[in-house]
């Protein structure tokens, strides 16, 4: 604790040193928050988890929303099938079909069916039953609507569909949040796909050991049809028809490996320059008496700090830059919005503290065991 | 007898050469002496004052202080040693910069396990008796050299170890802040009863000590005068 003070007030020393040093840790440390805030996001999508519920049913051999046609017909069909508990036919309108940095999602909806598929939507602004009424009025997801401005009564228009945003819905299941639902009849004629045809079903089943049983079943109902399906859950999916974008951010772990040892190598730097101009101001602790590992810990002490603070600096910063700018990025209707967790502001911390340590390991191992006699003569 | 110190030789490895700055030394000090060490440049005193206070370790030959064997402790002990029986005393003050005077004398009190409050009481009475109360904020930079010598004593004196040593004291200072700092060592060896080693080069500060000795080529001689005499 008191060398802890003393640590403080060392690096207060060359206040412009410290600071430069901590602006690179904090840059560094921004820039790996910002690659596992991604990844973080990406695996949330991506990865089965044993709360998985949804399944999407496509058009066989179809990778595009523009593309997938679907009977709305075969609904009461799928519903039938043992373990489904809930299923919505949707008509899907997006503005770019491939990765996108600014993706907009149409999905159209039966009004009335939205609610009960999907109870945990809650409307956060304006009203559901606004949006019952009116024909060409869209619940707008909670996202979705900061990154375009939207309040409710706007009207806007994107893909060449005019809406007026009746409510501004939140919900737990993330895809919510990135798109507008409208009236599925609304967004069939509006797109000029006709009445009767929709892109997909999500389908909710009572566990998540029932998605393959039951997407198989869909799948093995609708073989012979002239639109065959192919069903898989939502996650899977996504991961699927994304994997270009999954790849690229895949390959942004290496950057944030890279920060890494950029923090490192600039903490260690620090601390080297820190004790050789201290050589002789530590021998006079060790005259005083102050042991090796106080000694050790003293250094070990500075280097933690300057990682820790420029650390957080750095890993506060990103959080709160993706809260404030929401980031999305999208592939044939489905969405993945880059949301900061806790968890990774501790990962962050964490990394940052034991870089700080790590980096002043050896200098501080070679301090201490520097001889008094010598170093005091210098 | 305080000091003792028989045979004592310290040798370094010099490339190929060896040197040895101490050779065979002996000598005896009782409790709350004042010794002065004199001798020319490169006779060893400061060699033979870091083995006495215990920064450094004997080639070979005994060394005890206060019946602890001082030549055989580890250097972990030796470390464990400095921190309560020594207080060193450096010609250049070597105060820490950045911390203000009463953090500097607080220095040796980290180490001891003392709340708060004692480590602030001691400190306080160390810098009033080297008469610093009044700068106890004022950091290194602030103060005179003679301030900051008297400062380094307090750091040295504030853990009560019962051996001071210090190495040319007075060799930066001017002519009025030497004899304030040699009154106040004479103070410490005379009221408090500290055994004191002085390294000096300066015959005037010799003679405020009860003995002076003399090296030469790290082997103690007879005085060519006595302390008196080196004065007038
Ligand atoms: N660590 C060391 N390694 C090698 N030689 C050393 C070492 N320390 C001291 N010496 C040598 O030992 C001799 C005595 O040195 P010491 O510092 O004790 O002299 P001194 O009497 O204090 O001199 P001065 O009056 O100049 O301070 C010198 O020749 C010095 O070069
Ligand atoms: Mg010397």
């Amino acid at each position: 604790m008191k060398l802890l003070i003393l640590a403080l007030k060392n690096i207060t020393r060359h206040r412009l040193r410290s600071l430069l040093t901590m602006a690179g840790v904090a840059a560094g440390m921004f820039l790996f928050t910002a690659v596992e805030t991604t990844q973080h996001s990406l695996a949330k999508v991506t990865q089965a988890s044993a709360d998985d519920t949804t399944l999407i049913v496509y058009r066989e051999n179809r990778f595009c929303p523009a593309t997938s046609r679907l009977p709305e017909h075969y609904l009461p069909t799928i519903r039938r099938i043992e373990g489904v508990r809930e299923v919505i036919p949707i008509q899907i309108a997006v503005n770019n079909c491939g990765a996108s940095l600014d993706v907009i999602t149409f999905r159209g909806v039966p009004a009335e069916d939205l609610r009960k598929y999907n109870p945990d939507l809650v409307v956060i602004a304006g009203s559901y039953e606004n949006w019952i009424k009116r024909s060409d009025a869209a619940l707008v997801g909670e996202t979705f609507a900061q990154r375009r401005g939207l309040k409710i009564g706007d009207k806007f228009e994107a893909v060449g569909i005019n809406v007026h945003v009746a409510g501004i819905i939140k919900s737990k299941e993330s895809q919510d949040n990135n798109v507008a639902y409208v009236h599925l009849p609304f967004l069939q004629q509006a797109s000029n796909i006709g009445l009767g045809t929709v892109t997909q079903f999500n389908v909710k089943v009572a566990s998540s050991d029932l998605l393959d049983p039951i997407a198989k079943a869909i799948d093995e109902t609708f073989r012979s049809d002239s639109q065959p399906t192919v069903t898989r859950p939502e996650k899977a999916f996504f991961a699927e028809t994304a994997k270009q974008m999954i790849e690229l951010i895949d390959f942004t772990r290496w950057l944030g490996l890279g920060a890494v040892a950029a923090v490192l190598g600039l903490v260690a730097n620090a601390v080297l320059l820190i004790v050789r101009a201290r050589v002789k101001e530590t021998a006079i602790l060790q005259t005083l008496g102050f042991s090796r590992l106080q000694i050790a810990s003293l250094v070990s002490f500075e280097g933690i700090l300057l990682g820790l603070l420029g650390g957080a600096i750095g890993v506060i910063s990103a959080y709160l830059f993706f809260h404030w700018q929401s980031f999305t990025l999208g592939n044939e209707g489905l969405t993945l919005a880059i949301t900061p967790s806790p968890t990774i502001l501790l990962k962050g911390l964490l990394v940052a503290l034991l870089l700080g340590l790590l980096a002043s390991l050896y200098p501080a191992w070679r301090t201490s065991r520097q001889p008094v006699v010598q170093s005091l003569s210098q | 007898m305080f000091i003792t110190i028989r045979n004592l030789t310290k040798s370094f490895k010099k490339g190929p050469n060896l040197i040895t700055p101490l050779q065979n030394l002996s000598l005896e000090a009782p409790r709350g002496e004042f010794l002065a060490l004199m001798g020319p440049s490169g006779s060893g005193k400061t060699t033979l004052l870091n083995l006495i206070a215990g920064i450094d370790s004997p080639t070979s030959g005994d060394l005890m202080i206060d019946d602890h064997d001082v030549a055989r402790l580890s250097r972990a002990q030796l470390t464990k040693w400095r921190s309560r029986h020594v207080g060193y005393i450096f010609q250049l003050y070597h105060l820490v910069p950045i911390l203000s005077a009463f953090e500097n004398v607080e220095l040796p009190l980290l180490l001891m396990p003392l709340s708060r409050s004692e480590r602030r009481a001691r400190a306080d009475a160390a810098l009033d008796l080297v008469g610093l109360s009044d700068r106890a904020q004022h950091r290194p930079p602030e103060l005179s050299g003679g301030q900051e010598q008297r400062v380094a004593i307090a750091r040295a004196i504030v853990h009560d170890p019962e051996l001071l040593v210090a190495d040319e004291p007075t060799g930066d200072l001017d002519g009025e802040s030497a004899r304030s700092i040699l009154a106040l060592l004479t103070s410490l060896s005379q009221d408090h009863g500290k055994t004191i080693v002085m390294v000096t080069h300066d015959p005037k500060a010799a003679a405020v000590a009860n003995r002076v000795l003399h090296l030469e080529k790290g082997q103690l001689v007879n005085p060519p005068a006595t302390p008196a005499s080196a004065v007038s």
